[in-house]
């Protein structure tokens, strides 16, 4: 190599490669560290066999959103891990159990009779209290006592109030809970009671909500701590056709997820009046079939039989279907059916009017009844939380093995191959730089994270990395004692030695390729570490190790002195031939 | 000279071949050794491959493994498995596969027994069926891998190296097993990584031998005996071959060392004690074990038999088979004069330049 060229080489290699590393500290992109380093919970759960793909993808839609819904976590990574993993990842979880219970369960159904709706999305109880609290005011400016006002306060009222509020009256009650919160006590029916939302210094509840059964929020009045026992009070967070939001008070559960055998979207001939009822043939609307079991279907048939007493348009006519404390549809029984009959037979069409694509939405529904939330039964295949301090020990365990190996590698080096073992020295920061590099960048831009059995590859690669130095150091050596000049030497063992690494490194990288597609979690970050190091290694070698020996050749550090590369090759004088 | 700067100057002249019945005796040794630890003791195979939770806390009164074993028992759990890690600092307790509340009533005993806080604890809890899967995925990678490595060697080497580089493999995997019967420390994914990145290294230790053979048979086949041009090249690429593993054992060595003595660092000394095994064997194997079994098999073809014979009939002296002969079996000498000078090996006059 000439002078000129390697000078240059050599110190473009050496401010790119420092360059990128001082760049992306400065610019704050440091590697992103896995969960076994920085604390956290992760949980790989198994499909059944034969499971779409479509139908994993939703899955990991729902967990996504359950876990936003517990809040508190960073950056959760839901991805499909093979063909029916799926892998869950939630760096520096606080409370892992209560992640682990969000990620797998399916979810419980229930199917409950409504009482009354609100169709504001404000909850029945709430308007109630107000309702009462206002009555209350009246009364006391009327001098009047406190008993009459318990008749005004009956579901029947409330629910007729509520059919003819305009939207007039919504805005007083938003302005009420603005200026001072409702007392919900007086109205609560019995059984219920409100929530103990009483926070301990980590945040967490005094009183767990699971050891709250059927409580309402004291603030909103909307249930939550699902009891099926218990009256509830429940959302369907989706707007209906017009517009609104409805808020539900619904009464104890009369079948639950597990009564139902199936549910199926299908084409149903019933038309018109939409809502539950019997499947006939021929065609019409999209539909929802559902399968009860022989118990489900008693308990079906009493359920319909009450609810059919109400006439048609009437609130208390509907059934709502509740997950998870929400709402998920809440239909009324079809207008055919007549009073006094429920629906037997074991099985039921809920007809889906929606405007704008009931066949989604009849499948969306199915899918619901017949898996709770999650599109498929998950089976937890492996779990495991990290706590914060275990992670930051792993960190500082790596970091101080890493270093010492560095220091162990350099020292031996600089022993055996003095000036050349100066290169090593320095050509290991140049990796160990644009390893960081790479890592911060694959951090930031596509999510790959450190984990510790990346720090491990790293760590092992070191000592790959220096098998390089070795061999081409060996060829100088070898080729001097075959009589050649050093440049002579150096630009000879460089061709031979670049062939030998590049078979060593394309053996290592395709080890590590086949590594990272065979293998599934921690493996997959060692792999992914050995096959960047092997490609670093050979760009260093190639423009970092080249060049510097070149230069190294042509200073007086090339032919005199024992620490020259003369002297490493054991041909200084002073030592016998 | 001493021995240091002969060995430094890559001066060395040692007779691989000839003392090959030493090495085979000690690796049979170690062999039956492992063997033995394997079926005797049996590997401890980590909650990842037998399914079960794991559940590590730390330890802040420093409570001995007997009261934290005690304060399980009181609470029903009585077969769990309890170890201390980091030198003390930790507890380690692993249990069936348990759910999440019976995780929290466990988390719940043996920190209070340790002092720790609950929310320190990490946990580990892994079904049944995933160890298996997890076990079969790595048996087909590594079926995969040595597929495609022996082809590799068969069509860049040949074939016979392919069969001898595997053999020395198996040495390699087989000790290593047996060191972890031995120490008894856990076998967990990492540690099948580890052993699956050995086979690469030992793999590819092996080949840069063999193919300095080739390149030495290209240049001097029909003048030396495989014995002699085997052990011509071993001397050429032994202070390689240890400078590799030294420069490689000792990144390993401070991941053993620290994973040992550090808290939080069971990965790292899971991953470093198989790499550390592993490296040292594979050198070892390579250098000691294959490169003489070639010679040996080399030996009995055809061509080989020819050079050996011509030679003898010339009268000359093969510097290189001086030794080798020696310890060549009664079978195989039978007949042949027995020329012999002691002579070490030296590098030949004449050289060809290859491009």
């Amino acid at each position: 190599m000439r002078r000129r060229a390697a000078w240059v080489t050599l110190s473009t290699t050496v401010i790119v490669a420092w360059g990128l590393l001082i760049g992306t500290q400065l610019a704050g992109i440091t590697p992103k560290l896995g969960l076994d380093l920085q604390g956290g919970f992760s949980v790989l759960l198994e499909a059944p066999e034969g499971t779409d793909r479509d139908v994993l993808d939703t899955a990991i839609e729902i967990i996504r959103s359950r876990i936003e819904a517990l809040g508190g976590v960073q950056e959760p990574e839901i991805s499909l891990a093979g063909e029916r993993n799926i892998e869950v990842q939630l760096p520096g979880v606080a409370d892992p159990e209560r992640a682990r219970k969000a990620v797998g369960t399916t979810g419980r159904l229930t199917f409950r009779p409504v009482l009354s709706v609100s169709p504001y999305g404000v909850s029945p109880l709430y308007v109630e209290a107000a309702a009462y609290q206002q009555s209350e005011e009246e009364a006391a400016a009327a001098q009047d006592g406190p008993e009459s006002t318990t008749t005004t306060t009956t579901g029947e009222s409330t629910t007729t109030t509520e059919e003819t509020t305009t939207t007039g009256q919504t805005t007083t009650t938003t302005t009420v809970a603005e200026a001072e919160p409702i007392d919900l006590t007086p109205v609560l029916p019995e059984g219920i009671t409100l929530c103990d939302l009483e926070r301990n210094e980590n945040g967490d509840l005094v009183v767990p909500l699971e050891d709250q059964p059927g409580c309402v929020d004291p603030e909103t009045g909307f249930t939550l701590s699902d009891d099926p026992d218990k009256e509830a009070w429940y959302l369907n967070p989706e707007q209906d056709a017009l517009g609104r939001v409805e808020a539900f008070h619904l009464g104890p559960a009369l079948l639950l997820g597990t009564d139902l055998n199936d549910a199926q979207a299908g084409f149903s001939s019933r038309g018109g009046s939409g809502g539950f009822g019997v499947s006939s043939s021929g065609t019409g609307q999209w539909a929802v079939f559902l399968y009860f079991s022989s118990e489900g279907s008693a308990k079906f048939e009493a359920a319909t039989e009450e609810l059919s007493h109400y006439t048609y348009g009437d609130d208390r006519r509907r059934f709502a279907i509740v997950l998870d404390g929400e709402v998920v549809t809440a239909p009324s029984l079809a207008s055919d059916i007549p009073a006094g009959q429920g629906i037997g037979g074991g099985s039921a069409i809920i007809t889906v009017g929606g405007p704008t694509n009931p066949q989604q939405e009849a499948h969306d529904l199915a899918v619901v009844l017949r898996y709770g939330s999650l599109p498929v039964a998950l089976q937890e295949q492996s779990v495991l939380s990290v706590s914060a301090t275990l992670g930051s020990d792993s960190l500082r365990a790596g970091l101080i093995a890493g270093a010492g190996g560095l220091a162990l590698v350099a020292l031996v080096m600089l022993l055996y191959y003095r000036v050349l073992g100066a290169v090593n020295v320095v050509g290991l920061t140049v990796f160990g730089s644009i390893m960081l590099s790479v890592y911060a960048v694959l951090g930031e831009t596509q999510g790959v994270s450190l984990t510790l059995a990346g720090v491990t590859g790293i760590i092992v690669a070191i000592g790959i990395t220096s098998d390089s130095y070795v061999v081409y150091f060996e060829r100088i050596k070898e080729d001097i004692h075959r009589g050649r000049s050093v440049r002579m030497a150096i630009d000879h063992a460089f061709r031979r030695s670049f062939r030998t690494i590049i078979t060593a490194d394309t053996v290592s990288f395709f080890g590590a390729v086949l590594l990272y597609v065979l293998a599934i979690g921690s493996v997959k970050g060692f792999a992914l570490a050995l096959g960047l190091a092997t490609v670093t290694d050979v760009t260093v070698f190639y423009f970092f190790t080249r060049p510097a020996v070149a230069l190294i050749a042509r200073s007086r550090f090339g032919e005199t002195g024992r620490l020259s590369i003369m002297g490493a090759a054991g041909k200084t004088p002073g030592v016998a031939q | 000279m001493s021995f240091f700067s002969r060995l430094y100057r890559g001066d060395i002249h040692w007779d691989f071949v000839g003392n090959r019945r030493r090495w085979f005796t000690l690796s049979a040794a170690l062999i039956l050794t492992s063997v033995l630890a394997l079926s005797i003791r049996g590997l401890n195979l980590s909650v990842d491959f037998v399914g079960g939770t794991l559940v590590e806390l730390p330890n802040p009164e420093g409570v001995s493994v007997g009261e934290v074993r005690g304060a399980l028992t009181d609470i029903g759990f009585e077969g769990a498995r309890v170890q201390t890690t980091g030198g003390g600092e930790g507890v380690r307790v692993q249990t069936e596969e348990l759910d999440s509340d019976q995780q929290a009533v466990v988390v719940a005993a043996v920190a209070a027994v340790t002092g720790a806080n609950p929310g320190d604890a990490s946990a580990q809890s892994v079904g049944p069926t995933f160890g298996s899967q997890i076990a079969a995925s790595a048996l087909r990678a590594l079926i995969v891998f040595l597929a495609v490595v022996a082809v590799f060697i068969s069509i860049r080497l040949e074939w016979k190296m392919a069969l001898v580089g595997l053999a020395a493999l198996g040495h390699d995997v087989v000790l290593t097993a047996g060191v972890y019967a031995l120490v008894g420390f856990e076998v967990t994914p990492a540690t099948i990584i580890a052993v699956l990145t050995i086979l690469g290294y030992s793999l590819y230790d092996t080949v840069v031998v063999f193919d300095k053979i080739v390149e030495n048979v290209e240049e001097r086949g029909e003048r030396h005996t495989a014995s002699a041009i085997v052990n011509m090249s071993m001397n050429q690429v032994f202070m390689r071959s240890v400078n590799t593993s030294l420069t490689s054992l000792l990144p390993i060595g401070s991941l053993l060392f620290v994973g040992s003595f550090l808290l939080g660092a069971a990965t790292l000394r899971e991953f470093a004690l198989a790499l550390f095994v592993g490296v040292t064997t594979g050198t070892y194997s390579s250098i000691f074990l294959a490169a003489p079994l070639l010679a040996v098999w080399k030996e009995r073809e055809e061509h080989w038999q020819r050079v050996r014979r011509r030679m003898q009939r010339k009268g000359s002296e093969d510097e290189f088979a001086a030794r080798i002969l020696d310890v060549v079996p009664e079978a195989e000498t039978e007949g042949l004069p027995v020329a012999l000078t002691g002579a070490m090996p030296r590098p030949p006059k004449k050289r060809r330049r290859r491009r």
